[in-house]
């Protein structure tokens, strides 16, 4: 087990491997929503202004339930990964327009993100769905919540983590992806899955 | 003693809640036999964090996962009862009710699909699918909350006269597609014969039946026990990043029909969540999951 500290150098980031597992300290942003994303191209595209920076940062699709605290201040309540692919169209752009260090979600990224990951330096993070009270548990403290016009798990939520994880890596910095290699694997494999049922229904 | 409004309001709005705080016992241990039948320690590791956050959440009782999905319930009707009040309206009552009081509270998932707009109501939620049990003296309610996750992933195509072979190899086509994508290890359901909505609610009920239990005509049996294999041989494992277990059970349930033959693949992730509770005619509540 491999354990990162954000901002991650370049070279740490390439030191990681399609298999292996991490735990992350430090600040990470998340969103669970395509208006967000989508916002985020306009961001990129000069056409809205971003509310902070993401240069180099850690984006990953993570839900999250933000609420204001009796204090004035913010908290989150639990958060949890959702679907990644939803957002293939749109991660080339915004992955290599702020040099992301590190996606993340659950599912996996296609062929074209992948290749910007490697244009830059940037591994995909596979998080445990229905692992909330376990990723929830890693929140130090709330940085931001940005864009509140929007449902709770949409915003655009900044965070301090501590041991967030085990994470396992999906997709690495060399263009080596998991979910593409078992894919075409099993793909490979069908005609030999197909004639073993066969043989066992005794065709 | 009728089953009343008030009964129903109140099962259908405990079951959802439930069914969001514990993943059920007999998929905590099919998830414990595929820990120590896995070879790939990734696989390994990721099943052990599953079963960790599985605990964590039934003993802080908050949720599994974040995505709460929409209210599913599948209810069936005994012959032997009475009823007093609208127990449709109860349900609908008890679920706006919960989204009010429930702690922690729930995301806005109830999705308008014209919109895409997404808050805590709308048309036809939640989704019921209503039966009737000849001879019982109770109301059977099962709660299975569905989120995009796995939902996404379900499928139905429709044959003329498919052989097994083809209505296997279509089973395997929706494993293939949906990969890595819906949270595995899963559970699936299939769905064959019937008509289209009558082979789709087939499917959802396959995946409804206890963990691993074997269809009582031999035939279905065996095509269940070849696709669990079938399935697992493709690699694709725990959360999609490889292993041995990529579903924990298949389940197939069949209906005569015309020949026009439908096969729906439903699945459900690993946290298969699914509460039940049966409400008796002389007033008893008993959970059954």
């Amino acid at each position: 087990m491999k354990r990162l500290t954000l901002p991650a150098s370049r070279e740490a980031i390439r030191e990681l491997r399609a298999g292996d597992m991490v735990l992350l300290d430090g600040e990470i942003t998340i969103t669970a929503g395509l208006p967000t994303i989508q916002r985020l191209v306009e961001c990129a595209n000069g056409t809205r202004e971003l509310p902070q920076a993401l240069e180099g940062a850690a984006l990953f699709h993570l839900g999250s339930y933000s609420q204001e605290t009796a204090s004035g201040g913010l908290e989150i309540l639990y958060m949890n990964p959702t679907t990644s692919t939803r957002f293939n169209p749109l991660m080339p752009g915004l992955i290599r327009h702020f040099s992301l260090c590190m996606v993340g979600g659950k599912g996996g990224l296609d062929a074209a993100c992948a290749a910007a990951m490697a244009e830059v330096g940037c591994v995909y993070l596979s998080f445990l769905g229905g692992g909330a009270e376990l990723h929830t548990s890693a929140i130090r403290e709330v940085v931001s919540v940005h864009w509140s016009d929007l449902v709770a798990h949409y915003r655009l939520v900044t965070l301090r983590v501590e041991g967030l994880g085990p994470l396992t890596v999906g997709i690495d910095a060399h263009g080596k992806s998991l979910y593409a290699d078992l894919h075409d694997a099993a793909a490979r494999r069908m005609p030999e899955i197909l004639a073993g049922l066969a043989a066992a229904r005794g065709d | 003693m009728p089953i009343t409004y008030a009964m129903m309001k109140q099962a259908t709005a405990d079951l959802y809640s439930w069914s969001l705080r514990k993943v059920p016992d007999d998929t905590k241990a099919a998830l414990a036999r595929a820990r120590d039948a896995e070879s790939n320690p990734v696989a390994q590791r990721t099943l052990d964090i599953m079963l960790k956050s599985a605990i964590a959440a039934e003993t802080s009782d908050r949720f599994v996962c974040s995505d709460s999905g929409v209210p599913v319930y599948s209810i069936g009707l005994g012959t032997r009862i009475t009823m007093d009040g609208d127990i449709k309206q109860a349900v609908v009552d008890g679920f706006a009710e919960l989204v009010e009081t429930i702690r922690p509270p729930l995301l806005k998932h109830v999705t308008n699909p014209l919109t895409n707009e997404r808050g805590y109501h709308g048309k036809d939620m939640p989704l019921i699918t209503w039966d009737v049990i000849g001879g019982a003296d109770y109301v059977d309610i099962t709660c299975q909350p569905k989120a995009l996750g796995s939902g996404r992933w379900a499928a139905l195509e429709i044959f003329s006269f498919p052989s097994l072979a083809r209505i296997e190899e279509y089973v395997m086509e929706c494993v293939l597609k949906a990969g890595s994508q819906h949270c595995p290890p899963v559970v699936i359901g299939v769905g064959i014969g019937g008509t289209f909505d009558h082979c789709a609610k087939l499917a959802k009920l396959a995946t409804m039946r206890p963990m691993g239990s074997r269809n009582p005509e031999p035939v279905v049996a065996a095509m269940e026990e070849r696709l669990l294999r079938a399935t697992n041989l493709t690699g694709f494992g725990p959360m999609g990043t490889g292993g041995d277990t990529t579903a924990l059970a298949v389940h197939v349930e069949y209906a005569s029909g015309h020949g026009f033959t439908p096969v729906a693949v439903a699945f459900n992730c690993w946290i298969n969540r699914r509460t039940r509770a049966r409400l008796y005619d002389d007033g008893r509540v008993e959970r059954v999951e």
